[in-house]
């Protein structure tokens, strides 16, 4: 349905979009990813035919977006990141005039109108302004005049954008309906929302396609890392806790990773969730568990690892921004507040057994200067 | 093409009929006009109410003011003010041509000086309706006249509006070029000085012939004189400022 080959848009020496190649079948709705400037939004004016591409073409629908711009024009409907409407008309007016640019017949206009306003919710406003309208509802007036023409591509700029999370959360909702229709490409810079959307992303950074695939996928595959397990608990000695692990079916590595206060951390890696098994070995052996996890590295670990690396992490030295991030609030960060606590020996609540902390538990220095996982928070963070 | 042109021009004439503004500079207008026309033109032509309307309609020093003054202003937030709020993004990747953009917008503007030299006939109406007859025939040519000249001025004021980023700097660049038009007869003297063998006055005639709204006007509409030639002057430079507006908004893609 889209088809994008070599595409390159030069704003003079900056390069806004590189070589970019990707194509969407009909019927699927495909993420655009991307930090701020990436050239997201580039890519989809382009698209439209609103820019002109430097290099490259675009075809949309089988026709090609610069030199059979009107038929492109027909079939896309594409809602810009801030949404043109006219302040001064009425939504109802909004709608119609769209409908007279597109040329549906003066009998079927009310009849989509009102089928339309229907799918937006703005069935009871569709008398007032659009310059009265909250910032959400405004949003919501915008995808009514892209849907008006039935268009067989939706291309959506950061359509959640500035809103707060509950109209975010429809306007979700309503992009998840619509995918059912149309074909997608939405953009964002949320990762929670495009991995909840769009089966399929694309993450783009500096104009170049970096990643293309289903979010699980291109996490499983670039991140080398996979899911793992996550064990908290008291052991005797870690070492042997993890051969112990290790001895376990299924695994195939055991890392030990930071201690707070009696709690030894592990992660367990192998095929599939291996948390029962782990957790029987821990229940025979009396280790007292504090916690006993299954953590799937996110879209937002495999971003930070792809757009602070730049190049696909692979390796384990590389695998350390792509630690998930979200799941673990209760285990406290690794680094300076753990020198601070006091030595699990000296605590009374300490059990007899507890060896001193060998080596290997020994926490990690932190390899580098501290990275945040969040890509936006770069620098702020540090 | 026309569909798109006529949609556009159906949105732009309530775009603009919706803005209190427009309705200010139409009701100081026509209170002036009328103000104008009773208590100088009238009495000037002593009582003939077909010779008043004619001073009306571009016979005097104010028809030209009022033009000048009111074309940018009614199009200066066409464009400029759209490309900020990006519903010229909207327009651009809607299936209409980026001429019947254009066009639509032109004629909406073009619309509001329609009405506003339409009202200086309602005198000759009122005379008709008293029994006195004026020469409705050579008010309509004028009259048309009047819409080819605000036209010009309204495809001058698109380009303006398209070239720069703010409502103000676009209106005050449509003033300037539509001054140019405007003085380029009177303008003719400042270059009396210059000697035959340096400049030969023929080839400034010849570009001041080209350039001079006013003298077309007044020697063939305003004499009720619907001359093809004339006619075809402002179509050409209608024609030429609408290309120009069209390949400023083509630029914007590029840049």
């Amino acid at each position: 349905m889209i088809e994008v080959r070599n595409l390159t848009r030069r704003f003079g020496p900056h390069v806004a979009v590189d070589d970019l190649s990707f194509r969407l079948d009909a019927g699927e709705v495909v993420g655009f990813l991307g930090p701020n400037g990436a050239g997201k939004t580039t890519t989809m004016r382009m698209l439209t035919g609103y820019l002109p591409a430097t290099r490259g073409t675009a075809l949309v629908a089988g026709f090609d977006v610069l030199r059979q711009s009107m038929e492109v024009r027909r079939r896309v409907g594409y809602l810009p990141e801030t949404v043109p409407l006219y302040r001064e008309l009425r939504v109802e007016e909004m709608l119609r005039f769209q409908a007279r640019l597109h040329g549906i017949a003066r009998g079927e206009r009310r009849e989509r109108i009102g089928r339309v306003l229907e799918r937006v919710g703005l069935t009871e406003r569709r008398r007032s302004l659009v310059g009265s309208l909250s910032r959400g509802l405004r949003q919501r007036a915008g995808l009514a005049v892209c849907l008006l023409p039935d268009p067989q591509v939706l291309i959506l700029d950061e359509p959640t954008s500035g809103l707060d999370p509950l109209q975010r959360i429809e306007v979700r909702n309503l992009v998840k309906e619509l995918a059912e229709e149309h074909t997608v490409l939405l953009s964002s810079h949320i990762l929670a929302e495009i991995e909840d959307v769009c089966p399929r992303v694309l993450i783009v950074h500096k104009g170049r396609c970096l990643a293309d695939g289903r979010p699980e996928e291109l996490v499983a595959e670039l991140t080398g890392v996979g899911a793992h397990v996550r064990v908290e608990a008291v052991v005797p000695d870690a070492i042997a806790a993890q051969r112990l692990f290790a001895s376990l079916p299924g695994v195939r590595e055991v890392r030990v990773t930071d201690r707070v206060g009696i709690h030894q951390g592990f992660e367990v890696r192998g095929e599939g969730d291996l948390r029962e098994d782990v957790g029987a070995i821990c229940a025979a052996k009396g280790f007292a568990l504090r916690e006993l996890s299954w953590q799937r590295p996110s879209l937002e670990s495999l971003f930070a690892a792809l757009v602070l690396g730049e190049e696909p992490a692979l390796r384990p030295p590389a695998s350390a921004p792509s630690e998930p991030a979200r799941d673990d609030s209760a285990t406290p960060p690794s680094g300076g507040l753990l020198q601070l606590a006091p030595e699990p020996t000296a605590s009374p609540s300490a059990p007899k057994d507890a060896p001193a902390p060998a080596p290997a538990a020994a926490p990690k220095p932190p390899a580098g200067p501290p990275r945040t996982l969040n890509p936006f928070e770069r620098g702020g963070g540090s | 093409m026309i569909r798109g042109t006529l949609t556009i021009y159906g949105r732009e004439l309530a775009g603009l009929f919706l803005q209190p503004f427009v309705w200010v500079l139409l009701f100081v207008s026509t209170l002036l006009l009328g103000w104008l026309f009773a208590g100088t033109y009238l009495p000037g032509a002593n009582g003939d109410v077909h010779r008043a309307t004619m001073i009306a309609l571009g016979g005097d020093f104010w028809f030209w003011v009022l033009t000048l003054v009111l074309a940018p202003l009614v199009t200066m937030r066409m464009i400029s003010e759209e490309a900020r709020s990006g519903v010229l993004e909207y327009l651009l990747t809607a299936p209409v041509p980026d001429a019947s953009v254009v066009l639509g917008k032109l004629l909406a503007a073009t619309t509001f000086f329609v009405v506003l030299w339409g009202t200086c006939a309602v005198p000759a109406l009122v005379a008709t309706i008293g029994g006195v007859t004026p020469d409705w025939s050579q008010i309509l040519v004028a009259w048309l006249g009047t819409t080819l000249v605000c036209a010009l001025f309204c495809a001058v004021g698109l380009t303006a509006s398209a070239m720069s980023q703010t409502p103000v700097l676009a209106a005050f660049l449509a003033f300037l070029f539509a001054l140019i038009l405007l003085v380029s007869r009177v303008a003719l003297r400042l270059f009396d000085a210059i000697p035959d063998d340096v400049l030969p006055r023929s080839w400034i005639e010849f570009v001041v012939d080209k350039l001079d709204v006013v003298g077309r006007y007044q020697v063939s509409f305003r004499n009720g004189v619907l001359d093809s030639a004339h006619v075809l002057f402002f179509v050409v430079w209608i024609a030429c400022f609408v290309f120009f507006t069209v390949r400023l908004l083509e630029m914007r893609r590029w840049r």
